[in-house]
């Protein structure tokens, strides 16, 4: 029970911290966690407003963006933030109550709610400015959150231990994250991929995490090749053994 | 009350296996301060590392009883781009101590005026140093755990670091690794030899020192 609180408390002050380092230095501070991605996403939104005549899906090319951008972003941004979470707080395991998973933790709420609140100011703002006739359907959409969400901490947690233990596996593991945001049909829909390739790229769970994120803005979306329990089970499996690998090397994190 | 049990431990440097402890057991009770001596590269540290909790032993284990103490001084955790007083913050909601209260004990102890409400990035080494002690003594811990004493400040402040410390050391205990006799013989009341892997509880700091003297003339 008490250590249960001190995990607690850990992961409390931890958050007070990283809410107020992540952006410090710079005058607005964690109002840049929310613009920098909403930012990103109405740039893109208007580069290709500019190149292409109408999106793949509905009418609006800043919602069909959008949806693909965020649903990936929750697998991405999450990632990417807990893949130093431990380095970045390696000083303060000389506490003996900060053990490495409070870290992970602490990171992991602080981010799942940054994405959130882009989510819903981004997507909002375009269904109301845009005026459009929509109904949400909640059920994918948290499917499709929940599951980007448990693949980022696996991959995360995997990353604070493997980056550590074996260097060129990090530059490895950028090379072939980086183009992932072009494969998993944030730009197009899967679905019209011819039919060999259509399967090479359902193998990667995000380009399934974004069809089932658009199936909730876009109920006349079939999203044809969308696996809930393919996805499930990867994305289960990927946390676990991530945990597991966090779990069974927390002696070398806490090592210099 | 901290007991070690069978305590095993190596560790492992570019492939290079070192034994710290070899099944070493080792009661030392409460109220008595305690010197830990051993040779260079023995793995003292280590073995307050291992007190502290922040390493974990591979056989045997270690009883704690209390609430032990951060190495003394110690800097690694002040985030540079908060303030002084946030970094303060931070650890006594770690510690589940009163923010405020303890905020208040370091400003006043530390001395630093408006630097304290500066991100510490802006401190030089020495006001770091007097934040990390008034941080270290505005908790109550039954251990402290001291690498090294090392002296902050002008005089003034040095004394003020001993006297508030020796306050402290009324109610509380000091496990220390220093490679001064004369400092280990002002704090510690007992020792504990650190030697091939076994550590030998002396009750008197001086038979502990007489012993460390000779291994180390026989070496």
């Amino acid at each position: 029970m008490s250590h249960a609180k001190t995990h607690l408390r850990v992961v409390g002050a931890l958050l007070v911290r990283e809410t107020t380092t992540r952006f410090g230095s710079k005058p607005g501070g964690y109002v840049w966690a929310l613009l920098d991605p909403s930012a990103h996403i109405f740039l893109l939104v208007s580069i290709f407003q500019a190149i292409a005549h109408s999106p793949a899906l509905g009418t609006s090319f800043a919602l069909f963006f959008a949806t693909g951008y965020i649903a990936f972003q929750f697998y991405q941004a999450m990632s990417a933030y807990l893949n130093s979470a431990v380095r970045a707080n390696r000083a303060l395991l000389s506490y003996p109550g900060v053990a490495p998973i409070d870290t992970i933790v602490a990171r992991c709420i602080l981010q799942a709610g940054t994405t959130a609140l882009v989510a819903t100011i981004v997507l909002g703002t375009i269904l109301t400015i845009a005026r459009l006739h929509f109904s949400i359907s909640w059920p994918p959409i948290f499917h499709a959150i929940l599951n980007a969400s448990l693949l980022g901490i696996g991959i995360g947690m995997m990353n604070n231990v493997l980056f550590v233990k074996f260097p060129a596996y990090e530059q490895i593991f950028n090379i072939v994250n980086r183009p992932l945001f072009l494969v998993s049909g944030v730009f197009f829909l899967v679905d019209s991929i011819p039919h060999p390739y259509q399967s090479v790229v359902l193998l990667n769970p995000l380009a399934h995490i974004i069809m089932i994120f658009r199936t909730g803005f876009y109920p006349e979306y079939r999203a044809i090749g969308a696996d809930l329990e393919y996805l499930y089970l990867l994305s289960f499996l990927t946390f676990f053994v991530g945990m597991l690998i966090f779990t069974s090397y927390s002696a070398v994190l806490r090592k210099e | 009350m901290i007991k070690f049990d069978r305590a095993t431990k190596y560790v492992t440097t570019k492939g290079i296996r070192k034994t710290i402890l070899q099944n070493a057991s080792v009661v030392f009770s409460r109220g008595r301060s305690i010197g830990l001596l051993g040779r260079n590269g023995a793995g003292k540290s280590t073995l307050l590392r291992l007190i502290a909790g922040t390493l974990r032993l591979d056989g045997g284990r270690i009883v704690k009883e209390g609430r032990i103490s951060w190495p003394l001084g110690f800097q690694g955790s002040f985030q540079g781009a908060l303030t002084g007083e946030q970094n303060v913050r931070f650890v006594a909601r770690i510690y589940g101590v009163d923010t405020g209260e303890l905020a208040d004990y370091v400003e006043d102890f530390a001395e630093l005026g408006p630097f304290y409400r500066a991100p510490v990035g802006t401190y030089s080494s020495g006001m770091k140093a007097r934040l990390a002690f008034g941080l270290s003594m505005g908790i109550k811990f039954d251990y402290y755990l001291v690498d090294e004493i090392t002296a902050v400040g002008d005089a003034n402040f040095k004394k003020k670091c001993h006297d508030v410390f020796r306050t402290r050391l009324q109610g509380s205990d000091v496990i220390m690794v220093s490679h001064s006799t004369s400092t280990v013989r002002e704090y510690c009341s007992s020792g504990v030899v650190l030697e091939g892997g076994t550590l030998t509880y002396y009750e008197d700091i001086e038979d502990a020192i007489r012993v460390h003297d000779r291994n180390m003339r026989g070496s």
